[in-house]
């Protein structure tokens, strides 16, 4: 019976047909510049914005998607931290066709909550571009994107403000005192 | 009253001193640096390896089988590269049935083993390719691979012990770069 059993299982592997394939293109062939983004002194609160190109050199129009993704801790360059929450990061479009031998630049928003927690922080993460393919090797192209928050934007921000209100309450306050001295004083 | 006026407007430019600059921080000094090296490219010059049918339990090898397809740096910058696989899926339902990738290249039940092997690496040999992101070059024990740098490589596949026959199965083998 077990006999049977794998003879059944080999006739059948027999009819399997491993990865086919329907397409014409042979090769795999783009560009991403920049290669690494360093973003400096991103104050939480606030967001930046840069581009990414994406170069198709190939002879045929071509989909790509990018997409976010944490690096292993051991890929990551020194002193950086695991970039907190991937939703920080948008993209003007998560998918774009480009024409054959040809660019086409995609708008990456980072954009870090107004908490103080966020000040001071060096962290990386990366974005994949990876051309859409059905054929059984695939190339993905990875962006470093290094995020350093500002370290004391809140504190210096507030005690400029209120040493300036205190100035000004101080320098008002003397001002009246003054103007109503000389006002009750007899001429 | 003048002198009311003066000490007000005294007390504006005062305050204005102290507090436009910190004001004028909360727009901050973002600087954005697009790093010297610009650009980054690998290229391969070939993308499948269309086999047919195939039987359980056997080993198969790309032709010739450690020259199969070449990798190319493309860019103007030094790269890392990974390699990563996944489960191979039936093509006309691939939510129903599928493949496991093993952790270690073996094979079992619907557990298939995948291989790869670069020409030169003599120190490795051939290399499971797993589900989790390994190193295609070994740029630890060396170095990563510069502009210009080429390698070819070839693949091996071990199928199940058992599968169910007359489905066409499909994977993807993505290889990955980042700047060095």
């Amino acid at each position: 019976m077990i006999g049977r059993i794998k003879l059944a299982g080999l006739v059948a592997a027999l009819l399997v047909i491993f990865l086919p394939s329907f397409t014409l293109a042979q090769d795999v062939n783009f560009s991403v510049s920049p290669a690494v983004v360093k973003i400096d002194n991103l104050p939480p609160g606030e967001a930046a914005e840069f581009e990414l190109t994406i170069h198709n050199k190939e002879e045929l129009a071509r989909n790509f998607t990018i997409a976010t993704f944490q690096p292993p801790e051991k890929e990551r360059r020194k002193g950086r931290a695991e970039f907190p929450d991937d939703s920080w990061i948008s993209f003007s479009s998560q998918e774009i066709e480009v024409a054959a031998n040809s660019a086409a630049n995609v708008t990456i928003t980072v954009a870090i909550p107004r908490e103080q927690k966020w000040a001071g922080e060096d962290w990386e993460i990366w974005m994949g571009v990876a051309a859409e393919s059905s054929d059984l090797l695939a190339v993905r192209l990875d962006v470093r994107l290094l995020v350093s928050t500002n370290p004391a934007m809140e504190s210096t921000s507030n005690a400029g403000l209120a040493v300036g209100i205190v100035v000004g309450i101080i320098l008002f306050g003397c001002g009246g005192y003054y103007y109503f001295r000389r006002k009750v004083k007899p001429e | 009253m003048k002198a009311v006026i003066t000490s007000i407007v005294a007390a504006i430019i005062l305050a204005l001193i102290f507090s436009l600059p910190a004001l004028a921080q909360d727009s901050g000094t973002i600087t954005i640096t697009m790093t010297g090296v610009n650009d980054i490219s690998i290229s391969l010059d070939k993308t499948q390896w269309p086999l047919g049918n195939v039987a359980s339990n056997t080993e198969y090898t790309t032709s010739p089988p450690i020259e199969w397809c070449t990798l190319t740096v493309e860019g103007n910058c030094n790269v890392n590269t990974f390699i990563l696989g996944e489960d191979a899926k039936w093509v006309d339902n691939p939510g129903a049935y599928e493949w496991t990738l093993s952790n270690d290249g073996t094979n079992g039940e619907n557990v298939y083993g995948l291989w790869f092997r670069i020409s030169g690496d003599t120190s490795r040999g051939y290399v499971p390719i797993t589900k989790t992101e390994g190193e295609f070059w070994p740029y630890d024990g060396g170095s990563s691979l510069a502009p210009g740098d080429t390698k070819q490589f070839g693949l091996k596949l071990l199928t199940p012990t058992y599968f169910v026959g007359g489905r066409q199965m499909q994977t993807q083998i993505t290889i990955s770069a980042v700047a060095a």
